[in-house]
């Protein structure tokens, strides 16, 4: 009899249900996904997220000395879908919760993450090659350390000595 | 009087809606921050009006299709001054995922001048109302001031 007492009785004990925001931090759940967080540490330069992002955010720019890539995200055009991170292969991108994103008008190009990756050296001829950060040296270079660390050209070249060495009778052949 | 009156007004902005070509996922988060007790703008004396005449924070959504362009202008031009533009969604600002779409002309701020960008696809209740406490306070400098959202 009379179910709606019950829900009274305890909607009168539980306060009110308003989420005092703008007076009190709003509770954001911790898996809620807001903007996107960029680590120009961990980059690899491979360009996988500038490839899914879905609304053209994410643009990579060869700085003019040639020293490295300007990364920038922009976060007016940003949708949130978190493919970026979810193709990462090194974790530089993540989504965090933050959703503070509110700003002036005037500041439109502003907000956005800018971050400058610096190219890596081969360990060998000093050449520019994509950065070999610890974090895919321990994943992908794991095989031969060494060679990770070399430009494609010296890498061939390595490739081809162990080849040699391996058989010295076909490098008679061929000479 | 005129001071007090300004005083006053800026205590309870009225909210007009234009939909330049929305996908409806920013209208719905719009709705969401009135009507939802968990959310409840209007106990921050905001309120949503019917009518663009009697409004003074405009909130736009959408990339602006070349469709509903002229509509939404002649909408915007009737709001009185000073007015204060919200943009919710990153769609107004850039165009989204709409980008470069052959029907979307955004940047919107090529027709109407931005005040306050509330980016998010869509944004959340909360952010929305972030954004109107912002353009409050933009409208409160403009009423003072006595400018013109153009000047």
């Amino acid at each position: 009899m009379l179910p709606f007492l019950k829900i009274m009785l305890r909607n009168l004990f539980l306060g009110p249900s308003t989420d005092p925001f703008p007076f009190a931090p709003a509770k954001t759940h911790e898996n809620f996904r807001g903007c996107a967080v960029f680590d120009p540490e961990k980059c690899i330069l491979c360009g996988i997220c500038r490839h899914v992002c879905a609304a053209g955010a994410i643009q990579l720019r060869a700085s003019e000395d040639g020293s490295g890539m300007q990364y920038l995200l922009w976060h007016n055009s940003c949708v949130f879908c978190g493919m970026c991170a979810h193709y990462c292969p090194t974790g530089a991108l993540t989504m965090s919760n933050n959703w503070h994103l509110v700003h002036a008008g005037a500041d439109r190009f502003a907000n956005c993450i800018s971050g400058f990756v610096r190219y890596g050296e081969c360990s060998q001829c000093g050449a520019k090659i994509q950065p070999r950060p610890p974090v895919i040296a321990d994943k992908l270079g794991k095989h031969s350390p060494d060679r990770f660390l070399l430009c494609p050209k010296c890498k061939r070249q390595s490739i081809a000595m162990n080849v040699a060495q391996a058989r010295p009778l076909f490098r008679q052949d061929v000479s | 009087m005129l001071q007090f009156l300004t005083k006053l007004a800026s205590r309870s902005p009225w909210i007009y809606r234009i939909n330049a070509g929305s996908c409806n996922g920013c209208d719905v988060e719009m709705a969401t921050a009135a009507l939802i007790p968990r959310y409840d703008v209007e106990r921050l004396g905001c309120k949503y009006c019917g009518s663009p005449r009697h409004a003074d924070v405009v909130l736009i959504s959408g990339p602006l299709t070349l469709r509903v362009r002229d509509k939404v202008l002649r909408v915007y031009n009737e709001i009185p001054h000073p007015k204060v533009t919200v943009a919710v969604g990153v769609c107004p600002v850039s165009g989204g995922c709409f980008r470069d779409g052959y029907t979307v002309d955004a940047d919107i701020d090529h027709y109407i001048p931005l005040d306050v960008i509330v980016p998010g696809c869509p944004p959340r209740p909360q952010a929305i109302m972030e954004g109107v406490l912002k353009a409050v306070e933009v409208w409160r400098t403009r009423l003072e001031e006595g400018v013109c959202s153009r000047s």
